[in-house]
């Protein structure tokens, strides 16, 4: 659980995202200072700290949307602060992101909505993509119906499915999660848990989510990298972290809330 | 055809790499020569990619048909006819109990004036009055130049050049300046109310101000109408004065009336009567502008389309109303004798 070294960028195969020195500052509060990072290819890994300090920031300056004060971003291998608005388009496209809200185009249906980044992205025809976008929709466990309904029809765990779906719809290499679990019920969100997982395992993805779900973290994450004072304190797995001596783990990771879930995750073990 | 024709295989050791859409594609294919009665098989993929097959295809399963679109008919002349009907009547309806919600609060704000929230009120006097005046005093003063220019054209072929005056004050004052200052009002001020109220509404936060018990026609119109008819005549006045002054400027370079003859001849030319038969109209278009841009903020439905789409519609609907309500005060004033 040692923090994350700072990378060289030819790993690129091992380390779709690398993060070396990161610097975020907001006026005068930082909140990201002197920040390493690599993610590993296939893994699933969580970001984890208090509100606010700056796991959602983070995610954003990994799929190049906010460029940090200082330090270097290497998005699949290469380096994002050289980079022209196209190339930075090009890295993007091998992303997808579901955002926190959703982020669905509330004038589009929901196939409409999948259907995006396709019609933008390539050069298939009106039936296929239609034929993809409606796979991407099976695929997060939405029914057929669904497809022709507005966001605003859709209750909250289907609007995150269908973010989901969107996310997904290029394929990408990396599959962005911010607060994948958050407003659902525990039903809802141990099964978008078991999606997440299950479309881990198909697609071959490197997911990078944060969240405050502590049975996420110990059902779906393969590592965490706990954010703490302004940059990784610790990069582990969930057993590795919570048996941590070190107070400001145990803190976090001791709670009553965190050995709940550590108790579930081993029963369904 | 000998049996080994009905049987194909589809060789798959040659790909490079596969996606989902690149599965899919094959599933399809797949699918399309079973249903021509020949047994399909798929042979040389390795084993990651023959799961994401299986995965793509047990999905598709339930999708046998492809995507069923929804076969809409184009509805007949009747039908849209009632359905305007029926929209219209609906409107009618939200507009009536729009304007009921509005006068219960201001009865409910007149039996406690102290419930007044005059801090929003004066903010709206400040925001929509004193940020404007910029802007409208530049417009204004073009106009009066403009009023000026084009009346001078004329009045010099008579050697009437006096009488500029009396063509831009009385222009001015009666009409222009009040229609004027009406109209940037609308689209700077009208457009924002409902910007703000749709987004509140999008966002549940009207609901929230409702749970909480506060009335969100107190907090959020009342004030808005009550400063707008505040700030709305003095405006007109700061716009009469800067289109005086365009239409003297005008006069002094083209006309080669002295900006004393000019201020002189304002008296002569335009009574007290003329100023208030103009102010008198913009309490009115204030509260027409201020309800019209909360009513289409409440009518808010959805997401952000519905935002832009009713901030246009509140912008166009104030500025008819405006132009259509000065129309209605000509003819009262000149039934009147004014």
């Amino acid at each position: 659980m040692a923090t994350a070294s700072a990378p060289a960028a030819q790993d690129a195969d091992a380390h779709p995202v690398a993060l070396a020195g990161i610097r975020t500052c907001f006026g005068a509060t930082c909140i990201h200072d002197g920040l390493d990072l690599s993610v590993r290819h296939g893994e699933i890994l969580a970001l984890v700290g208090a509100s606010g300090s700056g796991k959602s920031v983070l995610l954003r300056e990994m799929i190049l949307l906010q460029r940090p004060t200082a330090g270097t971003v290497w998005l699949f291998g290469e380096d994002a602060a050289g980079l022209g608005e196209s190339d930075a388009n090009r890295l993007r496209r091998r992303t997808g992101i579901m955002f926190q809200q959703g982020a669905l185009f509330n004038a589009l249906s929901v196939v409409e909505n999948i259907a995006v980044p396709l019609k933008e992205q390539t050069d298939l025809s009106d039936a296929v993509i239609r034929d993809i976008a409606m796979l991407k929709l099976l695929l997060v466990g939405l029914p057929a119906d669904a497809a022709g309904k507005l966001p605003s029809q859709l209750s909250g765990g289907m609007h995150k499915r269908a973010a989901l779906a969107r996310a997904l719809a290029m394929d990408p290499d990396l599959l962005v999660l911010d607060e994948p679990g958050t407003g659902l019920d525990p039903v809802g969100a141990d099964a978008l848990d078991e999606l997440i997982r299950d479309l881990h395992g198909a697609l071959g993805l490197t997911v990078v989510m944060t969240t405050h779900d502590v049975s996420t973290l110990w059902r779906v994450c393969d590592r965490v990298a706990f954010l703490a004072q302004r940059r990784i304190w610790a990069v582990g797995t969930m057993e590795q972290l919570s048996d941590s001596d070190d107070p400001v783990l145990a803190d976090y990771f001791r709670g009553p809330r965190s050995q709940a879930a550590r108790g579930l995750a081993w029963n369904r073990g | 055809m000998g049996p080994a024709e009905e049987s194909v295989t589809v060789d798959g050791s040659g790909l490079t790499g596969l996606d989902t859409a690149g599965a899919l594609l094959i599933a399809r294919l797949l699918e399309a020569f079973r249903a021509e009665g020949r047994a399909a098989r798929l042979v040389g993929l390795d084993q990651r990619r023959a799961a994401l097959l299986e995965l793509v295809s047990e999905r598709l399963g339930s999708l046998s048909t492809g995507p069923s679109d929804e076969t809409r008919r184009a509805p007949g002349g009747l039908e849209r006819l009632g359905r305007l009907a029926v929209a219209g009547a609906k409107e009618g309806f939200a507009i009536l109990s729009f304007a009921g919600e509005a006068a219960v609060a201001f009865l409910r704000t007149l039996a406690h004036p102290t419930r007044l929230r005059w801090r929003q009120a004066l903010l709206v006097v400040e925001l929509d009055g004193v940020r404007a005046m910029p802007v409208l005093g530049m417009l204004s003063f073009l106009l009066g130049v403009v009023i000026a220019y084009q009346s001078g054209v004329q009045l010099r072929l008579y050697g009437g050049n006096l009488y500029v005056v009396d063509l831009v004050t009385i222009t001015v004052l009666r009409e222009l300046g009040p229609l004027m200052t009406a109209i940037v009002v609308a689209g700077r001020s009208g457009s924002a109310y409902t910007a703000e109220i749709g987004t509140m509404q999008v966002t549940e936060e009207i609901d929230a101000l409702r749970s909480i018990g506060v009335a969100p026609q107190d907090l959020l119109v009342l004030p808005k109408i009550l400063g707008l008819a505040v700030a709305l005549p003095l405006l007109t006045v700061f716009a009469n004065l800067a289109a005086v002054a365009g239409g003297m400027v005008m006069s002094a370079l083209m006309l080669d009336l002295s900006p004393q003859t000019f201020l002189n001849r304002i008296p002569e030319a335009v009574s007290l009567n003329s100023l208030m038969t103009g102010l008198a109209k913009t309490p009115v278009f204030a509260a027409v502008i201020a309800a019209v841009g909360c009513y289409q903020g409440f009518q808010v439905r959805g997401g952000a389309d519905s935002v832009g789409r009713n901030t246009t519609t509140s912008v166009v609907r104030a500025i008819v109303l405006v132009i259509v309500i000065d129309a209605g005060f000509s003819v009262i004033y000149s039934w009147l004798g004014i």
